[in-house]
């Protein structure tokens, strides 16, 4: 019994942890660089979450989207505002893309956690549940009513997500440019649109992703850290650009160290998506969809 | 008659004169090292914030000290070692503070007492539990708050009181947590002899505590003890209400940590503290002296909000370096350190004297600290209103402790 309570939880972990990489993965297959914020879109998306829920007293069920049209807009407005130069201009700047990347998101990082903590406070909130059962038992299974109803919930968008990227117009899109973006942009495609559109997404999912967690992880200023690591080391080990790559990779690694914790040491347990990572970069690193760079 | 070229800003100049005489003590400087920012707990470093300013205020409104006025200088040390050790540093180095107080997390403060040790100036400790503070056996490190090993001796006698024979507890990954963790072990081997006791260590950026608490349904304690700061200790204890592993008729939660009494405890625990039993260093209910009481009044109007242990430690923290400058009529190190070790002062929780007995935890430590335990029995319940089930000083009361249904 221990171990379908492991498998189960592993898996809505996982597929949380897919729903903050799949943006992640996104904004790297387009623009090639490392969102180092992201984790803080999460953190965004918990709180609009939770303390529009709380302060207006409206239903979660109202407050989710809410948080996911926060997310969209964040990814939109960082978009525009810090991400523009690193497709037109920067080079005029004398600052290389990617150190400019890291630069700039890092300071983001940093500035959207002290602004949150200074305005909202260093306490932590617990989100309300989206469903008013506490815990739902299956036989010999207990699990969380809100963790079983936000699971499926973040099923649901990682498929709405999918599709739109595999067979939407704007999808088609956006894998032209992560493919080549100067041949997308000769071929009449919007590629600073396409960019927008991916960092927006990014953002919803991500803080999506924090909404649907608040009422487990109780959000506080720094809440996003841990998950952004989780999502760079899926990233990786996925492939990084590979959106199918990280659902298949979030989902290894939440069983994994579910699994990992009980069986191996509970102590070490997110040790353990770090030292798989470290032997993909030493054998595969790729990853387990990506390809190996070309150059032409 | 002068004339009127010089008159004015003679004038002005004698104004200001005048003035600067009226203020003419420098401020005694205070250095305060706090987590302001994450990782560190936030929460504690408000209160302990408030607790100084209290402190502050009443000490300034009666004169100061020695003609001085107190000014608190904050450094935010976000809970990390290193960030203590610079910021306590900087206090020193380029501030000229003549004592450092305030630091509330364990980590930070072994960090901090190596600063304050080479450059021979008086530390503070306002709410650092680890014993390892104390055992270090600096002349400079006083500690007026509490300490593991008076936590730990309290949770193996609750535990023998209540009859548990399984226990579990899960424990930080810090000084304090691991240290107070087995401390406890080793108080339940020497006073609680036949109970059964492991504890596991929890990540406390890491959220997800479901692999180390699933193993327990198949065979569930009788008390499961939390050692973690918020907010891992409020994610701990709504995962183990989730799981249907505590509270139940079968096992308790004892919060050693005492964290009942926080501002953002009831938005965070709904009825996952359910007839939780809390190792209290502050209730309504416990007699306080006169200065406590004036301490515990001028917060509430100030913040609008229900005191707490941390206040009353910081503000102790802040009186007692006080009355050694006013005892020794000195800002001197030596001078503080000789007024601390041999006094004897009513704070706000009781009277306080340090330890001199060099051997572990004791040195220079207040023994006496006083504490109580006391159970949750309603959600969102004001600590008031919490049941006393032990009284300062005086064993834990059976009859007292209801059990979950």
């Amino acid at each position: 019994m221990l171990t379908l309570d492991l498998l189960i939880n592993g898996l809505i972990i996982g597929v949380f942890y897919a729903l903050m990489a799949i943006g992640l993965s996104l904004i790297f297959g387009i623009l090639k660089v490392v969102n180092f914020a992201h984790g803080e879109f999460y953190m965004v998306g918990a709180y609009a979450y939770t303390l529009s829920a709380l302060a207006l007293g409206i239903s979660p069920w109202v407050s989710l989207p809410f948080a996911l049209l926060v997310g969209l807009l964040l990814g939109l407005v960082v978009e525009r505002l810090l991400m523009r130069p690193l497709y037109s201009g920067y080079t005029s700047w004398g600052v290389m893309r990617d150190e400019y990347a890291v630069i700039v998101t890092f300071a983001l990082s940093i500035f959207l956690i002290n602004i949150v903590d200074k305005v909202v406070g260093p306490y932590a909130y617990k989100g309300p549940a989206l469903i008013g059962i506490s815990r739902i038992t299956i036989g010999p299974l207990a699990i969380s009513g809100h963790r079983l109803i936000a699971a499926m919930v973040a099923v649901t968008v990682i498929i709405v997500v999918a599709f739109i990227i595999r067979y939407s117009f704007w999808g088609r899109q956006i894998q032209a440019v992560s493919q080549n973006r100067l041949g997308a942009s000769l071929a009449g495609i919007d590629t600073a649109k396409a960019s927008a559109i991916v960092f927006s997404l990014a953002g919803g999912l991500a803080a999506v992703s924090g909404a649907l967690l608040a009422n487990i992880f109780n959000p506080t200023p720094d809440v996003g850290v841990f998950p952004a690591i989780k999502s760079y080391v899926i990233v990786v080990l996925g492939g990084m650009g590979s959106v199918p790559g990280s659902i298949i990779a979030s989902l290894i690694l939440g069983v994994f160290e579910s699994f990992g914790g009980v069986y191996i040491s509970y102590q070490y347990r997110d040790t353990f998506g770090l030292f798989i990572l470290i032997l993909f970069l030493l054998f595969r690193p790729q990853g387990l969809f990506g390809e190996k760079a070309r150059e032409v | 008659m002068p004339s009127r070229r010089f008159g004015l800003p003679t004038f002005v100049a004698g104004l200001f004169a005048f003035s600067a005489s009226a203020f003419a003590a420098d401020p005694i400087k205070v250095g305060v090292t706090i987590a302001q920012s994450p990782p560190g707990s936030v929460s504690q470093g408000t209160q302990v914030k408030d607790g100084l300013e209290v402190a502050a205020k009443i000490i300034n409104d009666a004169g100061g000290v020695n003609g001085s006025k107190i000014e608190l200088i904050y450094e935010d040390t976000q809970g990390i070692p290193e960030k203590a050790r610079a910021a306590v540093e900087k206090l020193i180095t380029r501030d000229q503070v003549v004592a450092v107080t305030g630091e509330h997390q364990s980590s930070a403060a072994l960090a901090g007492i190596e600063v304050a040790h080479r450059y021979h100036v008086p530390y503070i400790n306002t709410n650092g539990w680890s014993d390892v503070i104390r055992e270090k056996g600096y002349p400079e490190v006083f500690n007026p708050g509490n300490y593991n090993s008076r936590v730990a001796i309290a949770v193996a006698e609750t535990m023998k009181s209540l009859g548990a024979k399984n226990v579990v507890a899960f424990c930080e990954n810090t000084d304090y947590g691991v240290g107070l963790a087995k401390l406890i072990g080793a108080q339940i081997a020497e006073r609680a002899q036949g109970i059964s006791y492991k504890y596991e260590t929890l990540d406390r950026a890491s959220k997800d505590y479901l692999p180390a608490i699933l193993p327990l349904k198949a065979n569930p304690p009788d008390m499961v003890v939390e050692i973690m700061l918020p907010p891992g200790a409020y994610i701990l204890l709504n995962q183990l209400n989730e799981q249907g592993v505590a509270p139940t008729a079968k096992t308790m939660i004892y919060d050693a940590s005492g964290i009942a009494d926080y501002p953002d405890f009831w938005q965070n625990v709904g009825d996952a503290a359910k007839n939780m039993l809390v190792f209290g260093l502050y209730h309504p209910k416990m007699p306080l002296p006169d200065l406590g009481k004036k301490v515990a009044a001028d917060y509430t109007a100030k913040t609008k909000g229900d005191p707490n242990r941390l206040l009353f430690q910081a503000a102790d923290s802040l009186f007692l370096i006080a009355e050694a400058i006013k005892t020794a009529k000195s800002t001197k190190a030596d001078d503080m350190i000789k007024a601390l070790e041999g006094i004897k002062w009513t704070g706000t929780r009781g009277e306080v004297s340090f330890s001199s007995e060099k051997s572990g935890f004791k040195y220079h430590q207040w023994l006496d600290v006083p504490y109580v335990t006391f159970q949750v029995t309603a959600v969102k319940q004001p600590v008031a209103d919490m049941k006393l089930v032990q009284d300062p000083g005086k064993p834990l009361d059976m009859s007292r402790v209801e059990k979950t249904k």
